[in-house]
């Protein structure tokens, strides 16, 4: 679905990432790889196959879109290093072309020189230009710009007749903050209040609705 | 008296007591080397009838060796210390050379290492805590010399997974120790014959089942409306009939007033009190979210018979007896004739004393309860416990316990866990696949695997990371409780627990009802509350989640059976004479079915359209019914319904006309395909999802949370729903997942009960009515708030449908 923000064209995809067509960059928070085998490694079985979607989908997205940048909101990786990392790299290795950024997010111990190895740019706090701020964690200091961030998961409930209900991940729009949806298919979501001055986008299969 | 009862004699004649015969037989039995279990109400004296076998043995011995010699399991902590200080009372006034220790949750770290250092002849202790020593290292040399193992109130524990916890306990100890003997202490349940023999597993020694024959005489008298027609036709609370449970507390000594919910407890306290502003100071609350100072405070008022009246949860059913009080009040439906009788027991304890018991409904239709009670009681039809079996999570945590003491061998394991009710029926594969699942993780998924618990070294399998072994230790029981944040006053003292979700609505100023005080929310940090008092008058009582428990059949049974007198004409009980005018208005506006006859009731509201079906089988078969019908009636049209449901009936509601009519052409209450049809029904997926988060808590996937200690484990921290959703998606044969879905259809759906609620159901005449108006039965139903829904329309289409909704 498309949305101006600050007057420029985005599209909210349903695969759960945000596209700003001018930039040809495409935004992607809370991936949370590694997740699977982190919690492996600490002797919680979590199956490890389970983690294979996020990299499809990843891969999916990017042939999809082909964007000339990508930006991860931080939460790219759950833990430090382990084995996922190789999935990783040769999955970023396969678009030479594509400029990587991460901003860091509280997740995210994976060294630093491995990343750049990679080829990957990577950013402590934020980024910051005319008209948006990108960051994982929402800040709140610059009013005449948008915040575009991750870290949240938000979700949204909804109800309709004969108490019906079903929980949804969104995009949430509320003053000068856009909150994306988390990527990984291994995350929860934070259910979100329906407040008047909230914009909500919700994320269906194929689809993305503003309700 | 027979000469090995000397200590007993000596004890009894001192005290001018007379033993009953039971406590003889079961001295007895025990000097004779018997295993078993003792049926006995509470308040005879069945702790001595086994206390003084266990010492007679000990002291008939030529040599007495040290160590622990009988170890004593109760489900509660108020228990424990009943027992210790009427066993300790016996070593002091005979001046016996028999140490008895505590041991619970609170003792503390000294004592455990003193007691570690030297134990004490006996231990009186949960579950859990048997569980936490094998967890330490040289826990042979801990239970070598132990003759006894004593679980008391059995029958509260064999209904739950701490049972579980118990057979695998004996399973071990009785490896190490083969001539132990095990004696269980039961109320009468329905299955009392089997209570034992799973209690002392499949190959027992020799053993008893001895009854005492006592019975206590319970007088029942529900407290009715004036005026039937002005009383409410729904409700949970039942504080329209407030001005007749006042002169009750006034005309006894000391009252307990039992609700079935902690909030509803919370509620009637603060009513109470409102009604009656005198009865401030002398009355007092007690639930299982209150903190153990509150709790021990009110138990020692109790005992004192300083309080006329205290209102409670089943967190005072069992146990300790309290001799000032003389009158019960059970508030709403007990639910079961036994937990019924457990409550009325707890007033009247004189030796042939009355029990007397009040009901109060709280809603009309429920008045007919209290003449069903009355009539199950004098039929002797009590309720039976049922066990868990195949319960993997409980083996999981069990195996990972002893592989952070001393480790265990895979096939003496295997043969001492088969040996036990609960894993009688498993197989070598199964066992296979739960060792695989803590030594790789489930499936071996490859050499880059880290997956790291428990690692297998010349053929034992062992913990070796410490920080596996210590998250286990705090994980280590069956008892799942939610993100509970503490309460405190700013000055530090406890009240209780609170559910996060609850507190996390509140915002700090905001003013709510816990403990029965009026608290203000100053700040919530490191999972506790702040709080102080305040003098507002209004404030919201926090709700606890927590399953609600269904009629039992044999209390359906005897709701049938008094429904079906009134309309032969036969009913002669003061609450079914008082229910005439309600009957009589079902009669005038749909009907009133007799025990031949199904009714059906049909309306359109604005909510859409419902359909109503009274089955008076408890609410867990009706959720199950209605999922069944549900899934039935939208395999010939898709659609998506509402469920709702009560002990009586149930309900589907739907934005489309159902066509009952014809989905009953087409066999809706078939028995054919049953358990496919249940399976195929989305309910299913949810109930299990929801049974799951305690399975993936006990066996370790979901680390408990604990106040203040949370933060550490937060990268770890996933709920059950994310596992229960990537199981179900990568790994679908997993154990624990088949374990989920099995005691959904054992416990939830009652696969059982609802089988033959359906054959019933095919047998009676089916009567269906329009009806322009809710009835009094469909009523109650209607204004339930807790609903499931069942949908065989695409996610894609439910949730466009709601959007649309939402949109208009």
């Amino acid at each position: 679905m498309q949305l101006l923000l600050q007057g420029k064209p985005f599209t909210l995809l349903p695969q759960k990432a945000l596209y700003h067509e001018e930039g040809s960059l495409l935004i992607i928070a809370d991936v949370h790889l590694g997740k699977a085998n982190h919690f492996r490694k600490e002797g919680i079985s979590m199956p490890l196959n389970a983690q294979q979607g996020d990299y499809l989908n990843l891969k999916q997205l990017i042939d999809k879109i082909s964007p000339g940048k990508v930006y991860f909101l931080g939460d790219l990786f759950h833990s430090d290093y382990n084995y996922d990392w190789h999935h990783f790299e040769a999955l970023i290795g396969s678009y030479t072309g594509i400029e990587f950024t991460l901003i860091k997010g509280n997740h995210d111990f994976v060294d630093v020189e491995k990343f750049e190895r990679l080829g990957l740019h990577i950013v402590n706090d934020l980024i910051e230009d005319e008209d948006f701020i990108y960051s994982h964690q929402p800040v709140t200091f610059e009013h005449s710009k948008l915040n575009i961030a991750g870290h949240i998961h938000p979700g949204i409930a909804i109800s309709g007749r004969a108490n019906q209900s079903a929980r949804l991940p969104c995009f949430y729009l509320h003053r000068d903050v856009l909150l994306l949806p988390a990527f990984g298919t291994l995350t929860g979501l934070c259910i979100m209040d329906r407040i008047k001055t909230a914009r909500v986008f919700a994320v269906l299969p194929g689809e993305v609705k503003q309700i | 008296m027979n000469r090995q009862h000397d200590i007993a004699q000596e004890w009894f004649s001192r005290n001018k007591w007379q033993p009953h015969k039971f406590q003889e037989d079961t001295w007895d039995a025990i000097t004779n080397g018997y295993s078993g279990l003792l049926n006995a109400p509470t308040g005879f004296g069945k702790t001595y009838a086994i206390w003084f076998g266990v010492l007679q043995s000990y002291f008939a011995r030529k040599k007495r060796s040290g160590g622990l010699h009988c170890l004593w399991l109760t489900p509660l902590r108020a228990l424990s210390k009943e027992i210790h200080s009427a066993t300790q009372r016996v070593s002091d006034e005979l001046g016996l050379d028999y140490e008895i220790a505590l041991r619970t949750g609170d003792t503390p770290q000294k004592e455990r290492q003193r007691q570690k250092k030297k134990m004490p002849h006996a231990m009186i202790t949960t579950p859990e805590s048997v569980h936490l020593l094998l967890a330490q290292k040289g826990y042979n040399e801990t239970f070598k010399n132990l003759e006894f193992v004593v679980v008391d109130e059995w029958h509260e524990l064999l209904g739950n997974k701490r049972g579980v916890l118990i057979e695998l306990a004996l399973s071990r100890l009785k490896a190490i120790n083969p001539k132990l003997k095990i004696w269980g202490i039961s109320a009468t349940i329905g299955n009392i014959e089997e209570a034992k023999e799973i209690l002392l597993g499949t190959e027992p020694a020799k053993n008893k089942l001895i009854r005492a024959r006592l019975e206590k005489q319970i007088e029942i008298e529900t407290l009715l409306p004036d005026v039937i027609e002005k009383y409410p036709w729904a409700g949970h609370m039942g504080t329209a009939l407030l001005d007749k449970i006042l002169p009750v507390i006034h005309n006894s000594n000391t009252t307990l007033i039992f609700t079935n919910v902690r909030s509803q407890c919370e509620i009637w306290y603060k009513r109470l009190l409102d009604a009656d502003p005198s009865l401030a100071g002398q009355i007092a609350i007690h639930h299982g979210s209150l903190s153990e100072e509150v709790r021990l405070w009110v138990e020692s008022a109790l005992h004192g018979g300083l309080l006329k009246a205290v209102v409670c949860t089943s967190s005072l059913d069992l146990g300790v007896d309290f001799r000032p009080v003389d009158t019960v009040v059970q508030i709403g439906s007990p639910k079961g004739v036994a937990r019924f009788m457990q409550r009325a027991g707890r007033s009247g304890h004189q030796p042939g004393a009355v029990s007397k018991i009040y009901f109060l409904p709280t809603h009309s239709l429920e008045i007919i309860e209290g003449s069903a009670m009355r009539y199950a009681i004098a039929h002797k039809q009590i309720e039976q416990r049922v066990p868990y079996i195949r319960s993997f999570d409980a083996l999981i945590q069990f195996m990972v316990t002893l592989a952070i003491s001393d480790g265990f061998r895979a096939d003496e394991l295997f043969e001492e866990v088969i040996k036990t009710h609960c894993f009688a029926s498993i197989t070598r594969d199964e066992f296979n696949w739960c060792l695989a699942f803590i030594t790789k993780g489930g499936k071996s998924l490859g050499t880059y695997d880290e997956f790291h618990k428990v690692v297998l070294v010349d053929g034992l399998y062992r913990v070796i990371s410490r920080r596996v072994a210590m998250r286990h230790r705090l994980n280590i029981g069956v008892i799942v409780s939610d993100s509970m944040l503490q309460v405190k006053y700013m000055g530090g003292k406890r009240l209780g627990m609170v559910e996060e979700g609850f507190l996390s609505r509140l915002s700090p100023g905001d003013v709510f009802w816990f403990a029965g005080n009026n608290l203000e929310l100053i700040r919530i940090k490191d999972m506790t509350a702040f709080v102080r008092k305040s003098n507002k008058s209004k404030g919201v009582f926090p709700s606890w989640q927590g399953g609600r428990m269904p009629l039992s059949s044999q209390l359906t049974r005897a709701i049938r059976v008094k429904l079906d007198e009134y309309y032969r004409r036969k009913a002669k009980d003061i609450e079914q004479l008082k229910l005439i005018p309600l009957f009589e208005k079902q009669e005038q506006v749909s009907h009133l079915p007799h025990v031949s006859e199904l009714l059906i009731e049909k309306i359109k509201t604005k909510e859409g359209y419902h359909v109503f079906i009274y089955s008076f089988e408890g609410r867990n078969v009706h959720e199950g019914l209605s999922a069944l019908f549900a899934y039935r009636i939208a395999k010939d049209r898709p659609g998506t319904f509402s469920l709702g449901f009560n002990d009586y009936g149930f309900e589907l509601l739907s934005d489309q006309e159902i066509a009952i009519e014809e989905a009953l052409e087409h066999g809706l209450f078939n028995t054919e395909h049953l358990s496919a049809d249940i399976y195929a029904s989305v309910n299913i997926a949810e109930m299990a999802r929801r049974k799951f988060r305690d399975i993936a808590t006990i066996s370790g996937l979901v680390l408990s949370n604990y106040p203040g200690k949370q933060t550490k484990t937060r990268h770890l921290q996933a709920n059950s729903e994310l596992f229960f959703k990537v199981f179900t998606d990568y790994e679908n044969d997993n154990l624990l997942l088949q374990e989920a879905y099995d005691e959904v259809m054992t416990f939830q759906m009652e696969q059982v009960r609802l089988m033959e609620a359906l054959d019933r159901m095919q047998k009676q005449k089916v009567v269906i009515k329009e009806l322009q108006e809710l009835s009094p039965f469909c009523f109650p139903i209607f204004a339930e708030r807790f609903r499931e829904r069942l949908s065989n329309e695409p996610f894609e289409v439910r949730v466009r449908k709601l959007l649309d909704q939402e949109g208009k």
